[in-house]
């Protein structure tokens, strides 16, 4: 399953990670290589510990052990350097929605330490490649859901980082929404960059991604190329039911009046 | 009452008889029934509250029907009950706007699917409007106007009508008014106008309080003009038939009754053309998905950021600025502030306590604001935190935080000083509190800084009432330990006030004021520079608290 590139440096490493809620494990010992310059699907049902991992990954969650490198440096030794190299898009994308869209952009490139011209050059470029530029002046609490995924999107791309995490990026986006963010990040990826999204709409890992993890009970079921990690399966669908050991539910008759003529 | 259509397809056999079918107008009683019941049984609580309340206003109701009794008599009661029945309608009025969620069945696009026709919908509504406290609270009320203001068996029969009159006109005012607003109460806007109910029950508080005092010193007779106009518009114009009766004027009686009865059937009308409109017009995220953008929400002026510094000191400086505008929690926390700040010195000089030490107030509740500034932040804190990635970062953010909230403090405070000063006369004493004020906001900021990094805890969107997430009160309280520090961080100035005071030095009293100014910047300086490092070691537990919102 070893997949990475003999000698190159990982994008990111994981090593021995572990998170525990009171008596719950949400994260049971994740040891991960992540190629670089990949489009990388992490997938598994709900509940399996992506958002955890992510979370821990980015630096938004302090893990019980384990180290996260990324780029060669580690997460919580050298927070200056991952922070300047990543971007995330986090689930449930609570930001700062009493601004504007393109005060939010100018706002983030500030923190970030861009230059302020620089901030508002490359946002006006987001906007318009994102199709938001109609909306910039809106305040984001008033944006529907595949406008936060961009801003938010075009927030965590401002800096061009090297990696970027994005956790269900397509959920609750609309199709249109969808295409214009596949194409930035397949852009974006085309150039050298690594993408990490969670998902678990299959159907999309598979087209999108080159390389899968699939996770399940906390744990890494499964990684390595695509074509690897479906092996014989028909379908991504298919290996992952399998790896997660998931079958077909018999539906019995408990809705059998459901259907059919009679009422 | 008859009841809805319903929709009988001809293939459906198993559509229920005619019989079985409850009235509409007893479904929607049961239904508020069961909203009340089931409201109750969420927590204990709630349960608790809810007891309390009742029991609270039933004595309230009781006292003012007694109140009432006793005036009964009194020259200028009728004067009362009208301006009672105009504040009741006005309550009724604007209830829906500042509680939109206290009653589930004001917002009817929730019955939209419903097979239902306006006329037994309204009805039912209407019913379902009488259950429930606040219903029960004006009907007490009513009563006692009538009881007080009626002489004569002619008075009490149009008493029997007026008061029932009139609630019914509070109650369908509030739905009219509910279900004319309702795209707006559902939206954004409403929920944030919502979220300054706690304000608007202050502020209205201390009105009332205001008049209340005004009437107990200058007696009824200050309502008599006032009740010359709210005489004539419904529903005090029912209460002025019971009067009128009273003392003989049939026709005039008979002139405010038919006045009520008009302005209900003419709000019963208004809200039937509303309901029809809401419930066959597309919704509000139809409606903002179809609208261009206006560009109406412009940025508050490219003037102010060119004012400010660049990079992320002006850029948190501006966020600060804006949330202070904008978000409703914060706007409330501060308009609170400068309104306590400012009513404090004024109503004591006001009512001859003359001290100039009372506008220490004002530094207080401002430099109050730099507390659990991350808890402000709320869940976007991690977009701050994504970008602190060294001590310095942290310090430049509340850095930046503090002087975005010194633009504000400083001159008002300095404002504040001054004017309570002027109004007493007390120059004297006008370095020397100055000088403090300036040491306490300092003081203030540094500890708050320290608190936000040590003590950050959830503050609750969804609620005008709620400042902290359940369970973390606790934590709120030890953060707010630290306003006493930093009161006690200004002993030493505070102890040189006196001793020059003691000394009868007090040519050199004036020191006090760039003594305080100094201080005050060195243990802001001090506090951020301490809050700094500690804050990025904290970073994700400084996020898990926030989060809880």
């Amino acid at each position: 399953m070893e997949a990475v590139g003999q000698g190159a440096t990982p994008a990111v490493r994981v090593e021995g990670l572990w998170k525990r809620f009171g008596e719950q494990v949400a994260v049971a010992g994740v040891d991960l290589e992540i190629p670089a310059g990949r489009f990388i699907g992490l997938v598994g049902p709900n509940g399996a510990g992506k958002t955890t991992t992510l979370s821990m990954v980015t630096g938004l969650l302090r893990p019980d052990s384990g180290r996260v490198l990324i780029g060669g440096h580690d997460v919580w030794q050298d927070p200056a350097a991952v922070k300047a190299r990543i971007g995330v898009l986090p689930e449930g994308l609570r930001m700062f929605e009493r601004l504007s869209g393109r005060e939010l952009l100018a706002y983030t490139g500030r923190l970030r330490g861009l230059p302020g011209e620089e901030v508002d050059k490359r946002a006006t470029q987001l906007l318009d490649v994102l199709d938001l530029a109609g909306s910039q002046h809106k305040l984001v609490i008033d944006y529907s859901t595949g406008m936060r995924k961009k801003i938010g999107l075009a927030a965590a791309l401002l800096h061009n980082p090297e990696v970027l995490f994005l956790d269900e990026p397509f959920e609750g986006v609309d199709p249109v929404s969808a295409q214009t963010i596949r194409g930035v990040l397949e852009r974006y990826t085309a150039s050298g960059a690594t993408v990490v999204f969670s998902s678990h709409v299959m159907e999309l890992v598979e087209s999108l991604c080159s390389w899968v993890a699939v996770m399940a009970g906390g744990r890494i079921r499964a990684h390595g190329p695509l074509a690897d990690v479906r092996g014989d399966a028909p379908t991504l669908q298919d290996a992952f039911l399998e790896l997660v050991g998931v079958r077909g539910a018999a539906g019995g008759d408990s809705l059998d009046w459901l259907g059919g003529g009679a009422r | 009452m008859t009841t809805a259509a319903v929709p009988s397809a001809p293939s459906a056999p198993a559509a229920p008889s005619a019989a079985a079918v409850p009235s509409t107008t007893a479904v929607f009683v049961r239904l508020k029934l069961s909203l009340l019941r089931n409201g109750l049984r969420q927590s204990t609580g709630r349960k608790a509250v809810w007891i309390t309340s009742v029991v609270l206003v039933s004595l309230y109701a009781a006292l003012q029907v007694l109140g009432l009794i006793v005036l009964r008599g009194h020259a200028h009661v009728g004067a009362l009950s009208v301006c009672m029945a105009a504040l009741l309608a006005f309550g009724w009025a604007v209830m829906p706007l500042f509680f939109p969620g206290g009653d589930e069945t004001m917002d009817p696009t929730r019955l939209v699917m419903l097979p239902l026709r306006p006329t037994p919908m309204m009805t039912g509504l209407l019913a379902a409007s009488l259950v429930g406290i606040g219903p029960g609270f004006t009907l007490a009320v009513l009563t006692g106007t009538v009881i007080a203001s009626a002489h004569g068996a002619a008075a009490f029969a149009v008493g029997v009508l007026a008061a029932p009159l009139a609630l019914l006109v509070c109650l369908s005012l509030a739905r009219a008014v509910a279900t004319a607003n309702v795209r707006l109460l559902t939206s954004r806007k409403g929920r944030d106008l919502a979220l300054l109910s706690g304000l608007v029950i202050g502020v209205g508080g201390q009105f009332v309080n205001l008049a209340m005092q005004q009437l107990n010193g200058l007696g009824m007779a200050r309502l008599e003009p006032v009740a010359d106009v709210l005489r004539w518009i419904p529903p005090g114009s029912a209460l002025d038939a019971v009067r009128a009766a009273s003392e003989g004027s049939y026709g005039r009686a008979a002139a405010g009754l038919a006045l009520t009865a008009a302005a209900l059937a003419a709000l019963l009308w208004w809200w039937q053309r509303s309901l029809t409109k809401v419930m066959t017009s597309p919704d509000a995220s139809t409606i903002g998905a179809a609208a261009a953008s206006t560009g109406k929400e412009r940025a508050s002026g490219p003037g102010l950021a060119r004012l400010l510094p660049a990079g992320r000191t002006g850029a948190a400086m501006h966020r600060s600025l804006r949330y202070i505008w904008r978000d409703p929690k914060t706007k409330a926390s501060w308009v609170s502030g400068l309104a306590v700040g400012a009513l404090v010195p004024i109503v004591n000089a006001a009512q001859g306590a003359e001290s100039v030490w009372f506008s220490v107030f004002a530094p207080t509740m401002l430099g109050l604001q730099m507390y659990n500034q991350f808890g402000q932040d709320g869940p976007a804190f991690w977009m701050v935190l994504q970008t602190i990635g060294s001590p310095r970062d942290a310090y430049v953010e509340l850095r930046a935080r503090a002087l975005a909230f010194s633009l504000i403090a400083v001159p008002y405070v300095t404002l504040v000083v001054t004017g309570t000063a002027a109004f007493t006369g007390k120059w004297s004493d006008w370095a020397e509190v100055l000088g403090l004020s300036l040491a306490l906001l300092g003081a203030l900021f540094a500890t708050g800084a320290l608190a936000s990094v040590l003590a950050p805890y959830s503050i609750p969107q969804d609620s005008g009432f709620k400042n902290v997430a359940p369970g973390q009160g606790a934590i709120a309280w030890f953060g707010m330990l630290g306003a006493l520090v930093g009161a006690v961080l200004c002993a030493p100035l505070g102890a040189l006030a006196i001793w020059l005071h003691v000394a009868g030095a007090h040519s050199l009293l004036w020191i006090l004021l760039p003594l305080g100014a100094g201080y005050g910047l060195l243990t802001a300086w001090l506090g951020l520079r301490l809050a700094a490092p500690r804050a990025v070691g904290q970073l994700p537990e400084i996020l898990a608290a926030v989060n809880k919102g």
